[in-house]
């Protein structure tokens, strides 16, 4: 092992881990006997069993096996289809092309069915907002088809109705509401940018053209609008194309992992978070890249990333330079940067009265921001008010940003935000609503606690709420309608862009559920149109492109094929800055700085606003930088833990206005001081067993004054704690060098001597690895650490493709949890503190190593080396005594301590890939390299040519993984074709083999992650 | 001090504690020997014994007799992994003009009528962890009959080989002998004059590469 090496810089998993050293101050709070166990706690311990009960246990079981062994199983049945459909061959997976909205937008999908069940998501390569990749929402979609928790049928006050009843039902109501028009009609529908909906908007204006449409959602873009009116007159949506911005600074946006267009984001930011472009793309710009119509020297190609945040985000995980502000001190960062960059800013800055904040790091980011002027842009979140958002589209006018486009709206309705639910509950009390028809996402539960909306709720005479389960909003309802799942409807959706995707079922309603265009279809009077009809209805007025591919209906198949309708150009407006009259219009905005303690609420990684708590999958991954799972958590800063006397896992009560909440703490590193952060959408109370009782419901502290920041909170102890379920501590890595980092300079002037240590020679006495195969094939990864941002979709996406599952919070306390991938972050001390902590994410998965310390320990041969490199686990043999993965240096070995398949109900069986084993307990298993991925590939291969096959290509296989990643940190190929793309990665100057020291030869080599600070802030 | 009046067993006891050992010690080896040879046997692998299906139907009459490829019925044979079941559809698309008031028949009239599937027991069953493909055996010279066994001469179809690991190691390491022309893959009475050359030949015309790593059929 090398020597720790002083002057080099320090990792660590966590607060704990750091202070824990020989020569560190111990910390009150942490978990410093986790940090010290090898195994955590009741990780080898059977619950509430004695050492008699345990023989009695294993005698029984040695007699069950040897009867059970000499039994023959009962012959299986197998049941043909009576008339098979022409497109399905048992046997042989189907594609198809598809789409889901979040936010309002579109993302295109392509599913894999398997005889009529959906078992797999990726993104459609067709389509421009995934381009194949995909994010965990989209994966989930593939286990929240199976909850059998999803509502089952229409309900009337709480009784067990008809679809047909609810039909005739608003029937009678059309009727009566024609006499005025419908003006008492309300529908509160989530955001949309769909043409179907538009469609269906105007259809149900027919019959009630007075009835109105209002949006509401929880995580809402208003600020973005709102911004834009301020700064250009005009109503504009933002995007951005990264792939021109070399300086970026993000003043409180996660855009890489939230947001309509993070998969986007994600991939043109990572092509350029490396030193030079990579591939053929590399090598057409190698002279140069063309941006803002001039040459862009070579050289240039690194972008450099500033963010300014309050918690920590994934897209602050990728700065380069991070400044630790409250939420609602960023307006004072934004307004300095703007009298910096903006001609006459001061001035209005100024006349603000913000207490702005000009810095040695203002002064260096605005240098940097005016050096780069077209490849520079400042963008915002959604959380930050609309003076944010116009100061940021000020400067990036004044810098003629070239990154950052306008468009007109694609959403019908640019206002969804608390505003709307005002607007509601004031006509209800003014009774001017007779019917409300909600399909927005459980508004009671989303609602801050300052609009009585469930209380509005009641002065309505029918309320019909339409969703997927039975929750919050849907026992205030009159009539609960349940709604069909994404794959199981049809429908269109509209991405940033402004490409049409088709949505198309993938299975029939399991439950009954009742499709979008057929509710909104009953009140266009159309209630025996079924969606399909209505969706061919409403796109058959695309003429120009019907005509041109010979009539509907081949046009129609056409566009089901591909997934997406011939793209339109989107409309790109290039809007003047009202010069001089954002001054004038900011004056209204007032800065209070809070005193004590803000509290921030954030949009969850998992369950978004609370729509996927009923996801097991996803409320089983770890949160990108907590990596807590199971429930959220509050978290605050190691200084702020440290003055106020408190411990992670400790709960507090938090009070805002005289409410209270209790929530477990965490101190996270790179939190802003005297500021918690905690995130929405959890403690819900809803009908789903699954998300009830998970976690907190920071809602009821939420006003509308303050729905993400800005409230003044106190901090009580309670005196009690809970374990939080956390995959953070269980996998320690013993202080040696695993995740490397460089920095841009180094890496340019070839001075890497931490990664060269990790590449020295290996001698070995054993002969070298034999290559046995005719082909040649050798396996192998390369995961580039530069690129990967956490946001967990590789995760879920080998869940998805391999038959992983989850295991529920206890047991990931005893860390029994199941995932082969795990994404480890540690935090970088800086300065010799934890307090403006820098991350590094590695992925971390079975590396295959070609000399497997866990295959000369298992007894039973039950893992053995593949002729092509491969770690093969051989499921029927292992008899589960976990030597592989305690000799295993990496810990990507999982172990089946129960039968976790037992717990899966019914539909979630229909959910297995068929092309894997599922494990049954006392079973070790891990990373395969989607081992059946290969197999396919090879069969495919090797029959083609009338059974004389061919080499398999490279990129032909590609990896679940791999697949997903939308930053393409993830590659996987051949090592034996020197042209491949992992060859070439294996080869880079930042590839090194983890744990090099132990000669164990890994086929997944990582490269170090490269940061390219500014020389002015360094 | 131990005495010999505080002795529990008498001195003959070690006598009859190493007999019962030695006795164990032979059983426990029996009992190894006889578990080997059972799992191996047709006891246990169920060779050769015919399974009777819900239909009646006869391999002997489809083959033999009127000469219906395999692939009439097992249509993705050479695409993918599973050979096929044929839907009720197929047995009804030559029944419903002849023998179509056969009493032998009824279910698949029922089937048909019912829209409800046939129930078939599977003679071939390997277990869930195994991933058997037809199509990489099919499209590189191995024979149906080579694993089927003369279908045409059976009344109802049993397992004609063992299906046992070993047994499918033997032709992965050594495949040669049990390759025939693609032009005689569904044949059941194809004999191959010098099997050993005949398929050294086919092994070089389509690339033949057998594998017996473990992830090969197990994932």
């Amino acid at each position: 092992m090398p020597q720790i090496d002083p002057t080099k810089p320090r990792f660590w998993r966590s607060v704990e881990d750091f202070t824990s050293g020989a020569d560190r101050p111990k910390a009150a709070h942490g978990y410093p006997e986790l940090v010290g166990r090898e195994f955590p706690v009741g990780a080898t311990e059977i619950d509430g069993a004695t050492r008699r009960d345990f023989l009695k246990l294993v005698g029984l079981t040695a007699a069950g096996t040897m009867a059970a062994g000499c039994m023959r199983n009962p012959p299986e049945r197998v049941l043909p289809y009576v008339r098979q459909p022409a497109d399905i061959r048992p046997g042989i997976p189907l594609h198809y092309a598809t789409s889901m909205s979040l936010g309002g937008y579109g993302i295109g999908l392509l599913v894999t069915s398997r005889e009529g069940r959906p078992i797999k998501i990726e993104g459609n390569p067709d389509h421009p907002a995934s381009f194949g990749a995909s994010g965990t929402f989209e994966q989930a979609l593939a286990y929240g088809v199976y909850d059998p928790q999803r509502g089952k049928s229409v309900k009337r006050k709480g009784e067990q109705s008809g679809w047909k009843s609810f039909v005739s039902d608003v029937q009678t109501r059309i009727a009566a509401a024609k006499a005025d028009n419908g003006k008492k009609v309300v529908f509160l529908d989530g955001p949309t940018a769909s043409p179907f909906d538009g469609w269906l908007r105007k259809q149900v204006g027919k019959t009630l053209p007075e009835a109105t449409f209002v949006t509401y959602t929880g995580v809402d873009r208003d600020a973005v609008f709102d911004g834009t009116e301020l700064a250009f007159g005009q109503r504009l949506e933002t995007r951005f194309d990264f792939d021109k911005a070399r300086v970026v600074v993000a003043l409180d946006d996660d855009f890489l992992e939230s947001g309509p267009d993070r998969l986007v984001n994600a991939r043109d930011f990572a092509r350029h978070r490396v030193p030079e472009p990579e591939g053929a793309e590399g090598a057409a710009s190698l002279g140069g890249h063309d941006v803002g119509g001039k040459r862009e020297p070579a050289g240039e190609w690194m972008n450099r990333l500033y963010v300014a945040e309050c918690g920590y985000s994934v897209t602050g995980g990728q700065a380069d330079h991070r400044l630790r502000v409250r939420g609602s001190e960023i307006v004072c960062l934004a307004a300095a940067l703007y009298a910096r960059i903006v001609p006459e800013g001061a001035a209005d800055v100024a006349a603000l009265g913000a207490p702005f904040k000009d810095s040695k790091w203002v002064a260096a980011v605005a240098k940097d921001l005016a050096s780069r002027g077209p490849t520079a842009v400042v963008t915002v979140g959604t959380r930050q008010p609309a003076e944010v958002h116009a100061l940021a589209a000020a400067i990036n006018a004044t810098l003629k940003s070239e990154v950052v486009e306008y468009g007109l709206p694609l959403l019908l309705d640019t206002k969804s935000g608390s505003s709307t639910l005002k607007d509601i509950v004031a006509a209800a009390n003014a009774g001017q609503i007779d019917t409300l028809v909600i399909t927005a996402w459980n508004p009671v539960y989303a609602a801050p606690a300052d609009i009585p909306f469930a209380d509005a709720l009641k002065k309505i005479p029918n309320v019909v709420y339409y969703g997927q389960f039975e929750d919050e909003t849907s026992v205030h309802a009159h009539w609960y309608i349940p709604a069909a799942h994404e794959l199981e409807s049809w429908g269109d959706s509209t991405s940033m862009d402004g490409t049409v995707a088709i949505q198309q079922p993938l299975i029939a309603p399991l439950f009954d559920g009742v499709q979008r265009g057929e509710l909104f279809g009953a009140f266009a009077g159309l209630p025996d149109r079924t969606a399909h009809e209505l969706l061919r209805e409403a796109h058959a007025q695309n003429s120009a492109d019907i005509t041109a591919n010979g009539g509907f209906d081949s046009w129609w198949e056409r566009v089901l094929q591909k997934g997406v309708l011939s793209p339109t150009p989107p409309d790109t407006i290039h809007p003047t800055l009202q010069a001089g009259k954002i001054g004038e219009r900011l004056r209204p905005f007032k800065f209070e700085r809070i005193e004590g303690i803000e509290v921030n609420y954030v949009v969850d990684n998992k369950v978004h606003d609370g729509r996927y708590a009923d996801n097991a999958w996803l409320q089983e991954l770890p949160e990108p930088l907590t990596k807590v799972v199971w429930g959220n958590v509050a978290m605050i800063s190691p200084a702020m833990a440290e003055k106020n006397n408190l411990a992670a896992e400790e709960i507090v009560k938090i009070t805002v206005d005289g409410r209270a909440m209790e929530v477990p703490l965490f101190v996270l590193p790179g939190h802003a001081d005297d500021a918690i952060s905690i995130a929405i959408g959890y403690g819900r109370a809803g009908g789903e067993a699954i998300a009830r009782g998970v976690g907190s419901n920071v809602n009821t502290l939420r006003t509308t004054a303050a729905l993400w920041f800005g409230a003044r909170a106190t901090l009580a102890k309670t005196g009690k704690s809970d374990r939080l379920g956390i995959t953070q501590e269980h996998w320690a890595m013993e202080g040696r060098p695993i995740a490397l980092t460089a920095e841009l300079a180094d890496i340019k002037r070839k001075h890497l001597p931490m990664i060269e240590e990790q590449n020295g020679p290996q001698p070995s006495m054993m002969d070298e690895w034999p290559n046995t195969t005719p082909e040649g094939y050798r396996w192998a990864m390369a995961i580039d650490m530069a690129k990967c941002t956490g946001c967990n979709a590789c995760i879920l996406a080998c869940e998805s493709e391999n038959n992983i599952l989850i295991v529920g919070k206890d047991q990931v306390r005893r860390g029994r949890e199941m995932h082969w991938l795990r994404v480890d972050r540690y935090f970088e001390e800086v300065d010799g503190s934890l307090a403006d902590a820098k991350v590094v994410l590695q992925p971390m998965a079975c590396v295959q190593c070609e000399k497997a310390p866990c295959e000369y320990v298992c007894p039973v041969n039950a893992t053995v080396h593949s002729d092509e490199g491969l770690n093969d686990m051989v499921y029927n043999r292992c008899v589960g005594t976990r030597y592989c993965a305690n000799n295993c240096p990496y810990k990507v070995r999982r172990f089946n301590y129960l039968n976790w398949h037992n717990n899966l109900q019914g539909t979630y069986e229909m959910k297995m890939n068929p092309d894997v084993t599922v494990r049954a307990r006392g079973v070790i298993e891990k990373c395969t390299y989607c081992v059946q991925r290969i197999e396919q590939a090879r069969i495919a291969t090797r029959i083609e040519n009338h059974g004389v096959g061919r080499v398999i290509r490279d990129g032909e296989i590609v990896t679940a993984c791999q697949q997903s990643c939308a930053s393409g940190a993830i590659t996987f190929g051949s090592l034996h074709d020197p042209k491949s793309a992992v060859s070439k990665l294996h080869a880079d100057e930042r590839a090194y083999a983890v744990l090099w020291e132990l000669n164990t030869r890994p086929r997944t080599r990582h490269l170090a992650k490269v940061r390219n600070p500014n020389p002015e802030l360094a | 001090m131990a005495t010999t009046s505080h002795v529990l067993f008498p001195r003959w006891s070690n006598h009859l504690v190493r007999a019962l050992l030695g006795v164990v010690g032979i059983g426990a080896g029996m009992l190894l020997v006889f578990a080997f040879a059972y799992f191996r046997s047709p006891l246990f692998t169920r060779q050769n014994e015919p399974i009777n299906q819900p239909v009646e139907f006869d391999h002997r009459h489809h083959v033999r007799d009127h000469g219906i490829d395999c692939r009439f019925c097992h249509t993705t044979v050479e695409k993918g992994a599973s050979a096929g079941y044929p839907p009720s559809e197929v047995c009804g698309s030559c029944h419903g003009q002849v023998w179509n008031k056969s009493p032998y028949l009824a279910p698949i009239r029922t089937s048909l009528f019912t829209n409800k599937p046939l129930e078939w027991l599977r003679v071939h069953d390997l277990r869930d962890y195994v991933y058997f493909n037809h199509a990489a055996h099919v499209n590189k010279g191995v024979g149906c009959a080579t694993c089927h066994g003369r279908v045409d001469k059976m009344a109802a179809v049993y397992k004609h080989a063992p299906l046992n690991m070993g047994w499918c190691l033997d032709c992965h390491r050594n495949p040669n002998h049990n390759l025939r022309p693609r032009e005689f893959i569904t044949s059941t009475t194809w004999i191959a004059d010098d099997p050993e050359a005949v398929g050294a030949a086919v092994a070089k015309q389509n690339n033949v590469h057998t594998r017996v790593s473990c992830s090969t059929c197990h994932r």
